[in-house]
Formats: structure tokens, sequence, C-alpha cells
């Protein structure tokens, strides 16, 4: 495979989510001949997530995305919500600035999303091809991959760089051995239930209007197994789910169903989506751990970008990925191009990708928050700290009278007991805290 | 000689979502038969009346291995002897002309009929197997009260096959990357009357009864109105597989289905 | 005002489905035409006035053009109703161009002025107001056959042997097989449609259908995905069914699908959608998934059959 001419593309996408779409766009804009494989009827077909994105990485790549992109609210309001049993504390930010070009984050449906992002990597020269699988890598003697295999009759494609952006979990990272084991504890649940209400209902219920939406994510209310939970608002239906750690969903025996049902029937919750009919429901699996369980990311003739390089920030009151997914893809992308241009493919030519990744929010965040997913999901801050941080606060605002009021030291101290936290792990946790979040 | 496959492009959605749109399983039998029934130095040809969406079912049939595409620019609601004719101008003196027994939205299984008529070719409609021989076809057709026809096909014919009759070929990779660019020929569709009437869910009518069978006046009365039965008792719930299955068992005893 | 005739295409002696239906739905008024269409006058339920035509014919563009042609010699401008069964709905396009009029298929009310027409998969009705006259197919099944009155008068026709198309030849018309009659004739039967997401679904169904002594049938689209046997489909197209007991699993209730259904005392839908034909027609209407239902279903009846 020395003719790069020879091949059937310079470049080889497979998956159309946003990184693939992202990566062929690149590539594409850099002139190089470019295919992207789906194996979906269309991109974005069975895509599933949360529901909000932060396309900010976009500027770049399709400028004035803001116009054309299939949008249904632009995020005005965030939350975080820390649930105990029966109690609800939120810190909550609201900037109506945020709906205004050049916006912040938008909620939007990914069979829109994923779909119109594929469009622009066809206006930019990418040939898209959709029904298609990818099954298995071309590698030559050396080892160097040099295309793919598909489950269509007469289905080998050649290339100089395969961009692997298959997702979660990804069969081509592990076929070209670029991860180590994976361990079950390095994945999350996610789980989502999509929530029909007339728009003037959800405008009401969450104090906003027209075009603005509102993201809320949940630390507790999750019955005892660790994760989290969200809350958000498209234009007529809310999207409602919870991410669950994968070991203790199973040591919990508990059904997945089951935990959203409680949640929805919590006290803070039950009023958002009262009268609500569900309209879907759906799984997926989420890469958790971040930076620790992150693959080589490189290798002779391809690389990896996306949650198939666990580039995904699931870290409580975080998750985002399609944003990470988004602008690996486009350093992948460039960097592929860059590679073919001069006519060096292997590991070495390709790792101006890893120093990208490097320079930008996409590692930085990731290595920043190394331990911040750990901190989160840890039993501490799951099982304990959701009801002394809400009983605290229950106490500062209850009004006793004619009872004086206690000083706020004492309550800390009687709750953090009663909770059973030590507090050599409360300055701990919050140092981690910090430094992660700070 | 030309053997035509006519595919209809359906969006088999009430919100017009037109990304799920596609060919029903019956013209994908249709199309699979038009490539199994040419023969060597024949024309495969698969012919669309409908919008510009239209095209992208042309590709992914020319992947498939046709030998030319066409689409009829006209109007989604035109009537099917208005698609027959404009069809039947575009295909004529084709040898074999294969559609599905009906379109999913239309739905009446007229057009291809209109199309032999207009034609002037013999016509094998509804079937449900067909046997390609070197120069006739042996073909079944259902007929009511669940009886069978067997036809033998010898010349130039419109048939209409179910769509379990053939599985659609999967187009290799190279076809699909070739039909990307190939050319779709364009027909301007004839003008026709368009059936733009409002569509309302089914509901199903009363129906006639026959005469009440009781002696009695109260008998009688008793049978029109089934009273005393337990179609009086309909119910909707709402219930969780479990309560569900459980309920049902129940019914059934009740009914005196089980023991 | 011009009033409705039927025409009902005779194969053999035999009325096809929705024949009657047709007959009535034209106040009485109707054509009989094909083989054997003289030793078919009897029991015509609603039948007033009846001309008979007794020709050989199997193809269904000569039968229509037939039809036409002794519309024409009776003076008949009326606006015609036909059976959708498989001969009508095939002849009735030939004779709609030989009459010059427009066509409406799958009906399922035809009155001189107004016609309701099955569309989308039998889910969805249009209403078309037709200003002249026109030939109309009526979905057997949907409106039930009037009691017998007296006897029709009855006049036969004499048109001579129409010229049938030589490019295509009835062989032989085969009696039902034998593997369909247990559906047929099963007093009990267990129906799956598209709400059932799998082939191995339909396994499954057939064996709760025997643990409660039934048959199993399916819709349409599930024949035509290859997860069922054409004998096993139920409908006007299929096998027509008159069970005490229907239970519906992920069915719909398009017309096409429940016309061939008859009048069972009991019927059991189990769907996600609320308000669809098949939950409207059941006794009891369970909304939930039916999948998960028969798995619960088969851990229910093997737990019961183990004690
Ligand atoms: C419950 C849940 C909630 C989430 N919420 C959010 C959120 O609110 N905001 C946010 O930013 N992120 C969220 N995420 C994370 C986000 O969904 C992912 O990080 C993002 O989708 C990653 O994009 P990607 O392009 O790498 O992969 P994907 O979106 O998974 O795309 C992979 C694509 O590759 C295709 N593919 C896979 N294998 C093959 C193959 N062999 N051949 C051909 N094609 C193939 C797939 O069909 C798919 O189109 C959430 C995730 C989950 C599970
Ligand atoms: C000329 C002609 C002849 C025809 N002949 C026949 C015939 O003989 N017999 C026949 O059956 N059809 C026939 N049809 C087809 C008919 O019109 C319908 O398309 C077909 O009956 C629909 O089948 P269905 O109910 O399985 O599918 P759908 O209409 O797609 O309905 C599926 C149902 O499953 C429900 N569902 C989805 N998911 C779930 C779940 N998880 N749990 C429970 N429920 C769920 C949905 O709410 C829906 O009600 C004919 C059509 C035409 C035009
Ligand atoms: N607009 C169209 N373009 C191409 N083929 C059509 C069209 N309409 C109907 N057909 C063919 O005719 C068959 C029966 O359709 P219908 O008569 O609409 O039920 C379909 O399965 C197609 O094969």
């Amino acid at each position: 495979m020395n003719r790069p001419d020879a091949n059937d593309a310079d470049v080889i996408v497979v998956g159309a989510g946003p990184a693939g779409s992202c990566a062929a766009i690149a590539a594409a804009r850099a002139g190089r001949r470019v295919i992207l494989i789906e194996r979906g009827p269309f991109p974005g077909s069975k895509n599933m997530y949360g529901g909000v994105v932060y396309p900010r990485i976009l500027d770049e790549l399709v400028p004035r995305w803001w116009e054309t992109a299939p949008v249904q609210r632009w995020v005005v309001r965030r939350s975080t919500m820390i649930l105990s049993e029966t109690g609800a504390l939120s810190v909550d930010y609201r900037s109506n600035a945020w709906g205004q070009p050049p916006y912040n984050g938008a909620t939007a449906y990914r069979p829109d999303f994923d779909e119109w992002l594929s469009r622009q990597a066809v206006a930019a020269g990418a040939q898209l091809v959709t029904s298609t699988t990818v099954t298995g890598l071309l590698r030559d003697a050396s080892g160097r991959v040099v295309g793919v295999r598909t489950d269509r009759p007469d289905g080998d494609l050649t290339a100089s760089v395969v961009i692997a952006c298959d997702g979660v979990n990804s069969f081509l990272a592990k076929e070209a051995g670029l991860y180590s084991a994976t361990d079950p504890s390095n994945f999350t649940l996610g789980v989502k239930e999509t929530l029909a209400l007339p728009k003037h209902v959800i405008d009401e219920r969450f104090g906003v209007r027209d075009d603005q939406g509102v993201d809320i994510e949940i630390l507790g209310g999750t019955s005892g197994v660790n994760g989290g939970g969200f809350v958000y608002t498209n234009l007529d239906t809310i999207a409602l789910g919870v991410v669950l750690k994968l070991p203790k969903l199973a040591a919990q025996k508990k059904r997945p169903e089951e935990i959203i049902a409680t949640l929805k029937a919590h006290p803070a919750i039950a009023p958002l989506i009262e009268g609500a009919e569900v309209k879907e429901y759906s799984a997926h699996v989420i890469p958790e751990a971040g930076y620790s369980m992150m693959p080589t990311m490189v290798t002779d003739g391809m690389v990896v970008a996306g949650d198939a390089a666990a580039l995904c920030l699931a870290a409580g009151i975080w998750l985002e990925g399609v944003n990470f997914a988004m602008a690996s893809g486009m350093c992948a992308g460039e960097a592929a191009a860059a590679a073919v241009a001069r006519n060096d493919v292997s590991a070495k030519g390709l790792a101006p990708y890893t120093d990208k990744l490097n320079a930008t929010f996409v590692l930085r965040d990731h290595k920043k928050l190394r331990k911040v997913p750990g901190l989160v999901l840890s039993d501490r801050v799951q099982q304990r700290y959701p009801a002394f941080v809400t009983s605290v606060v229950e106490r500062v605002f209850r009004v006793d009278n004619p009872q004086p009021k206690p000083g706020l030291r004492r309550i800390v101290r009687q709750e953090r007991k009663r909770a059973g936290i030590k507090l050599s792990e409360l300055i701990r946790d919050g140092w981690t805290g910090l430094r992660g979040f700070g | 000689m030309t053997v035509v496959a006519c595919l209809k492009w359906v969006i088999p959605r009430v919100d017009d979502d037109d990304r799920f749109a596609g060919i029903s399983a019956a013209d994908q039998s249709a199309l699979e038969f038009a490539l199994l029934s040419a023969r060597p130095g024949e024309d495969v040809v698969a012919v669309s009346a409908g919008p510009l969406g239209a095209e992208r079912a042309l590709r992914d049939a020319v992947a498939c291995g046709l030998s030319r595409a066409i689409r009829i620019d006209l109007d989604p609601r035109a009537s099917s002897s208005a698609v027959a004719s404009s069809i039947a101008s575009a295909v004529a003196g084709a040898r074999l002309v294969w559609c599905g027994d009906y379109s999913l939205d239309r739905g009446t299984g007229s057009m291809p009929g209109f199309l032999a008529a207009r034609l002037g070719i013999g016509q094998a409609l509804g079937l449900i197997d067909v046997t390609i021989g070197d120069d006739s076809m042996s073909v079944v057709r259902r007929l009511d009260g669940a009886r069978r026809e067997i036809m033998r096909v010898t010349g130039p014919a419109v048939l209409s096959v179910e769509g379990s009759t053939a599985r659609l070929r999967r187009a290799s990779l190279r076809g699909v990357l070739a039909a990307d660019n190939a050319i779709i020929d364009v027909i301007a569709g004839m003008s026709s009357p368009i059936d733009a009437v409002d569509e309302k869910p089914y509901r199903p009518r009363a129906r006639a009864l026959a005469a009440p069978s009781g002696t009695s006046a109260l008998d009688r009365v008793r049978s029109l109105t089934d009273a005393g039965t337990a179609t009086q008792r309909s119910e909707t719930v709402v219930l969780d597989p479990p309560e569900a299955a459980a309920r049902i068992v129940g019914a059934l005893r009740d009914w005196g289905y089980l023991g | 005002m011009s009033a409705l005739v039927a025409v009902v295409p005779v194969r053999a002696g035999v009325v096809p489905a929705g024949g009657l239906e047709a007959i009535a739905e034209a106040g009485g008024r109707a054509i009989l035409i094909g083989s054997g269409a003289s030793t078919a006058t009897t029991d015509l339920g609603a039948a007033r006035d009846v001309t008979v035509v007794d020709i050989n014919v199997s193809d269904p563009q000569a039968w229509g053009r037939a039809a036409a042609d002794v519309l024409s010699r009776l003076g008949l401008a009326d606006s015609v109703v036909v059976p959708a069964s498989p001969d009508g709905r095939d002849l009735a396009p030939h004779l709609a161009l030989a009459l010059g009029v427009e066509l409406f298929s799958g009906a399922t009310e035809v009155t001189p002025t107004r016609v309701r027409v099955a569309r989308r998969g039998g889910l969805a009705i249009a209403e078309h107001r037709p200003a002249g006259r026109f030939v109309a197919t009526l979905q057997p099944g949907v409106r039930g056959v009037d009691p017998a009155s007296m006897a029709p008068t009855v006049n036969n026709v004499d048109i001579g042997a129409p010229e049938s198309s030589t490019a295509v030849m009835s062989q032989e018309v085969l009696p039902p097989d034998v593997s369909t009659m247990d559906l047929a004739e099963a007093p009990r039967i267990v129906g799956g449609g598209a709400g059932l997401t799998d082939a191995e679904r339909f396994a499954q169904l057939a064996e709760f259908a025997k643990s409660i002594d039934a048959s199993m049938g399916v819709t349409r689209v599930i024949t035509d995905r290859g997860w069922a046997p054409h004998q096993r489909q139920i409908g006007t197209t299929g096998i027509v069914v008159d069970p005490k007991l229907y239970l519906a699993f992920g069915v719909s209730g398009a017309v096409q699908h429940t016309s061939g259904l008859g009048q069972p005392d009991h019927i059991i839908s189990v769907n996600t959608d609320a308000h669809c034909p098949m939950m409207q027609m059941a006794d009891l209407a369970i909304v939930s998934d039916a999948n998960a239902v028969l798995d619960e279903l088969a851990a229910l009846l093997s737990k019961d059959s183990a004690s």
C-alpha cells in the first residue's frame, strides 16, 4: 500500500456521530478525499444522549452554526440540584446573554443534530455511506492499518488513514490493540425518558420563554446506586434521565426503570413533569472514568476520537461528550489530512493529533478533572453528602421561633456526625473538589 | 427489451419526517424480481413517480445493479391512474413490469392494474410466489377464502408481488459509492387531478346486524343490545407487564377459557 | 341523481368475500358476472334486483371490460361498487378505465355522493365527494350483511365469450392449504403484529398460543417481513377467521386486518397506543409493552403448569 493515490480514499472515517462528522469536515476542508461510513440508515438515527450540546468548538468548523443547527432551546439556566430523600438544594445560574448569538449551550435531538452535522461534512466534500457497518480493519504486512472491511458484499475500502469514531466501547480501537483491558467499573449506564408536555407548560414550570431552555444536573436521587441525574427542556418534551455506575447497579439488583421512577416521584422533580406522557425510553453506555481509562490515541495508519477514545466527561454536574467528540474529531481530521499531505501516516506522523488534544480544552479539562469522577461517584458523595448538605441547609433555613437560631458551625458539626462523615474526609474531598473544579 | 421495477417512495410516518422514507417491502421484492428475471442483455430500469426525495430510493436501487433509473416528477398525491399514465409513457415496450402489490400510504393496489391497461399488456397481481423459468414464469396469486390461483406468464405483463416473496439483495459497497454519482433521468409527469382530501383516523363503522333470533320481544331486544354479554364491559387499563400478564390470565379464567 | 349498482365477480359459482356487502351497499342492485354466475343467485342477502352474466373468464382485464359492456347494454349510468376481493380489486381499474370514470379503491363506505377510503395501511380514512359517476371497491367485512329480504328478481344477459389475455393464463385454482385450516376454523386465536420486535417473538407467541389451546395468526406487516408464513396472515388478503376469542399483541387493527376477524365474543388487546382501533374494539385493552407481557405470560403459564 505504498501508492496512496491507488487507495479508495485518503481518509476513512468510521461512525457519523459528532466526532466522525467533524473529522470528515476537517479532512475534507484540507482537500483530502474522505469517505464517512455510518451503520445507521441516516446519521444519528439511533444515537441517544441526555440532551445538551455545547457547540462553541463549531465556531471554527461551521461559522455561524447557530443559524442552521437544529436546536430545540438555548440554555439560559443551569442548575445543580442535590437531592436527599425528600429535600432538595439547588444552585441555579441564569444568564439571558446565553440566549443570544453566539450562544452557549443548546438542547437538541441527536437524530436532528447528527444528521445536520453530517450534511456539513458532505457539503465540505466528504462522501457519506449509510446503512453500512465496519466489521474489521485491513492491515498490511507490517501491521499498519490500511483500510476497513464492511458488511457489504465487495466491502473492503483502503485509505491512508482510518479515523475511528465508532463511539463508546470502540470495536475498532480494541481491534487495533489500543485499549488495555476494559473494566466495567469504567463505564456507567445512561438511561433516559423523553416526556411530552405542551410548550407553554414547560415554559411556565421552568421559568423560561420562547426558545430559552434549562439544564439541570442532579446529585443524589438515584436510589442509592452511585450516579447522577439530569433534566433538560426541549421545545415540547423534557429529557429526564440517570447515569448509573455499572457495578453498583448490578450489586444493588435494582432495575434502571425503577430508579427513574423513583427520581420522577421525588417531590422536587414530580411537579416539573406532572401529566407528561412518556414518548421514548432509551439506554446507552457512557465511558465514565475519563482521563484514567483513555486508550492510546494513535497507531500506524489510524487515530481514535470521541467516545471511542473515552473523551467523555460524565462527572456529576457535568455531562458532556458531544463537545469533546466534535473537538477531538476536528483535531483528528486535521492531523490525518496533514499526515497524508506529508506522506507520513505512521504513528509518529499522526502524533500531532495527541499534541493538539493536549493543547486544547479536550485533554486539559480531562486532566484537570481526572479525579473528579472518582470523587463525585464515591460512596461518600453519593450516599452521605446529599443527606448531610440538605439537612444542614434545612436547619439553617427552618424557622423554629421562638427557639433561637443555632449557629451554622454547630449545625454542620451535628449533621456531619449524624451523616457519619469524618472531618478528615470532608477536608480531603473538599480539597480534591477545589483542585478539580477550581 | 427492458424489465422495469416501479418503486414508490413513501414516508411511513404521521409526522412526515422524510429521513425515514423509503420503499416498501413489497417494492423491494419487486426490484429483486426485476433483477432476477432480466435475461442477458436486457436492461433493468427502475421508475419512481414522486418528488426529489424519491431519487434517494432510486440511488439505492441503482446500487443494487440497475441499468437506469427514471424519476417522473409528479405530485405525491396524484391519483393511481395518473401515476399509471405517466409511468406507461416512460416504460412503453417493456417486457416485464414489476410492482409491489400495494403502496404503504395510498395502499390501493390499483396502480399496477391501471398500468397494465395503459400499456395494453397482461397482468398478474398480488403474487405470493414466483418461479422464473427460461421462457415462462409460474406465479401464485391469492384468492379469497385462502384459495390460490396458479398462473403462467408467457408474454409481456405487469406483475405485483407481496413483500415477503423475495429479499432484496444487499448492494455492494462499490455499487453504493458509484450510485452517489449515478445520473437519474427526470421526466416531467403529466399534470393530473390531485386527490387532496383530509385524512382522519380510522374508526370501524357500525355493522349491519342479522335479524334478531329470539322469539319473544324481550329476547329480541336482548340479543340486539347484547345486554348481559361480555362485550359490554370493555375497559382500557395501563399495566406493568407482570400485572398485565396476570390480568390476561385472570380474564381468560373469568371468561371460561382456562380451567 | 344516479344510484349505485354492485358488480360482483363470480368464480366457479362462488361469490367472493365481501360480495354480499357490496350488494347491500348498492341497495340490492347487482350484476353477478363470471364463471358459474347463474348458479350463484341463492342466499344473496339484501339483493333485490340481480342481473346474471355467465361467462368463462378469469383474466381481470377482460372481466372488467365485460362488466363495462354489460352496464352500457343495460343502459345503466350508475356509480359502481365492487367488492375489494382479489378478483374485484384486480378488475376494478379496467372497469373504471373502460367507463372513463374515477376509481376509489378500498372504501369503507360508499354512497352516490360520498366515498370513504382507507389509507396509510388502513389506519386513516379519507373522505371523497365525487361530482360524477365513479367506481369504488368496498373493503370486505366493514359493513356486515343485511338480513336476507325476499328472493331477488333475476334476469340473465348473454354477451358472448370475451377475449382474454394470452400473456398470462390461469392454470389452476388450489383449495385452501390444509396447514391453514387450523387457523381458519380455530375458536381461539392469538394474533401478533408489528409491536413485537423480532422474528423470535413469533416462536414465543406460537408457544403461548399452544398453552391456551389457540392458533397463531399475524398481520400483513409480519408476513411481509418474512417472520411468519403467508398461511398465518389474518385479513382480507389473508385468511378470514371467525374465532370466539382473539388476543392481539402489538396489532394496530387496520381495517384490512380486522375485516378478516369475524365477530369474536372476547377480544384482548395489548398495545402501547391506547387509541388505535384494535384497542377500541377490545373488551380488555391493556396499555403495556407486548414483548414484555409475552415474557411474563410465558413465565406465568409455565409456573401454572408446573404446580
Ligand atoms: C444517557 C447519556 C446522556 C448523555 N448526555 C450528554 C449531554 O447531555 N451532553 C453531551 O454533550 N454529551 C452527553 N452524553 C455523551 C455523548 O452522547 C457522547 O459523548 C457523544 O455522543 C460521543 O460522540 P461520538 O461521535 O464519539 O460517538 P457516538 O455519538 O456514539 O457516534 C458513533 C457513531 O458511530 C456509528 N458506528 C458505531 N460503530 C460503527 C461501525 N462498526 N460501523 C459504522 N458505524 C458505526 C454509530 O452508529 C454512531 O453514529 C451522554 C451520553 C449518554 C449515554
Ligand atoms: C390491499 C391491502 C391488503 C391488506 N391485507 C391485509 C391483510 O390481509 N391482513 C393484515 O393484517 N393486513 C393487511 N394489510 C395491511 C394493513 O393495512 C396494515 O398495514 C397491517 O394490518 C398493520 O399491521 P400491524 O398492526 O402489525 O402493524 P402496525 O400498523 O405498524 O401496528 C403496530 C402496532 O403495534 C403497537 N406497538 C408498537 N410497539 C409496541 C410494544 N412494544 N408493545 C405493544 N404494542 C406495540 C403500535 O402502537 C401499533 O398499534 C393490507 C393492506 C392493503 C392496502
Ligand atoms: N408513484 C409511484 N411511482 C412508482 N411506482 C408506484 C407509484 N405508485 C404506485 N407504484 C407501484 O404500484 C404498486 C401499488 O401501489 P398502489 O396502487 O398505490 O397501492 C406499488 O407497490 C409500486 O410498485
